[in-house]
């Protein structure tokens, strides 16, 4: 059987190495998947102020009931 | 008759010149890389292909089995085109070679078994005794599990080898009693007709890829995360 006869096989490793890892790696590592495009908001949303973004907002001199 | 069956499986040289290196690299040419964001029709129609088949495969596994993707991918397309390649006549089918089929199973899936021992290794060593076998079979189960797994990469090796390499053979018998018969009588018309239909069976080699790479697969899967 011909497949048998060991003194090809090293060139057959080497160039089956040297095509499915890196030959072939290389090309489909470069196919791209985009998302689909979508339209973008024309409205910007709602921007808060400063003492709103934080935390402690109840307390601060502007938000407590004025005297 | 014997020399002359198997002489289309000799690696092919010209004139001294190993060009089965050639023909081992010819398949990556089909399948052209692009840089544009639209692109033509061949080359969307594969990489369509190709994130099918890739959603499909990578269902299965969590974060660490999916970083195989790449690995995978390029892998069913390589022994894939490499397959159908060799339906032409009179071409060379690298698949059919042991040595190929050898040098790409016993590394991936030593990689498979190295990752599970690195990464889980009380449970990939809990993979040699079922769960529920009486004590005093322990051993020759171990025994047992243990074979299973080292046979596992020369399975895959031969079992490529093999079909491939079975089916290219029956083509040519079938071929050259197709065209003896031809000059003896007309039931040429039968075994013409089973030349087709096995002809359409050896298309499903393109199966034979999916049962190696999902084999792999499994056997991945098993390894990485159980």
């Amino acid at each position: 059987m011909p497949q048998l006869d060991t003194s090809t096989w090293f060139i057959t490793i080497m160039s089956m190495v040297m095509t499915l890892f890196i030959v072939f790696q290389l090309k489909i590592s470069k196919y791209l998947y985009p998302l689909n495009p979508e339209p973008k908001p024309t409205t910007t949303p709602n921007q808060l102020s400063p003492w709103e973004k934080k935390w402690t907002k109840i307390y601060s001199p502007l938000s407590l009931p004025q005297q | 008759m014997n020399e002359n069956l198997f002489a289309s499986f000799t690696t092919p040289t010209m004139m001294g010149l190993p060009i089965v290196i050639l023909i081992i690299m010819f398949p990556s040419i089909l399948f052209p890389s692009p840089n544009r964001l639209i692109n033509n029709r061949l080359i969307s129609l594969q990489q369509w292909l190709v994130q099918l088949t890739s959603k499909q495969m990578l269902a299965i596994h969590n974060h660490k089995g999916q970083t195989w993707a790449l690995m995978l991918m390029s892998l069913i397309l390589f022994i894939g085109s490499t397959n159908l390649l060799g339906l032409l006549p009179h071409s060379f089918t690298p698949t059919t070679q042991l040595s190929m089929n050898l040098g790409m199973a016993i590394p991936l899936w030593a990689g498979t078994v190295i990752t599970g021992f690195r990464h889980k290794t009380k449970a990939s060593l809990a993979h040699f005794l079922p769960q529920g076998t009486p004590i005093p079979l322990i051993p020759m189960l171990v025994i047992i599990e243990t074979i299973s797994l080292f046979i596992q990469p020369v399975a895959l090796a031969v079992r490529l080898t093999a079909n491939i390499t079975a089916g290219h053979l029956l083509m040519h018998l079938i071929g050259g009693a197709t065209l003896a018969l031809a000059n003896i009588s007309t039931s040429v018309a039968l075994i013409t007709f089973t030349i087709l239909i096995l002809l359409t069976i050896l298309e499903f080699a393109v199966a034979l890829i999916q049962a190696y790479v999902f084999t792999l697969l499994v056997s991945l899967y098993l390894h990485d995360n159980t």
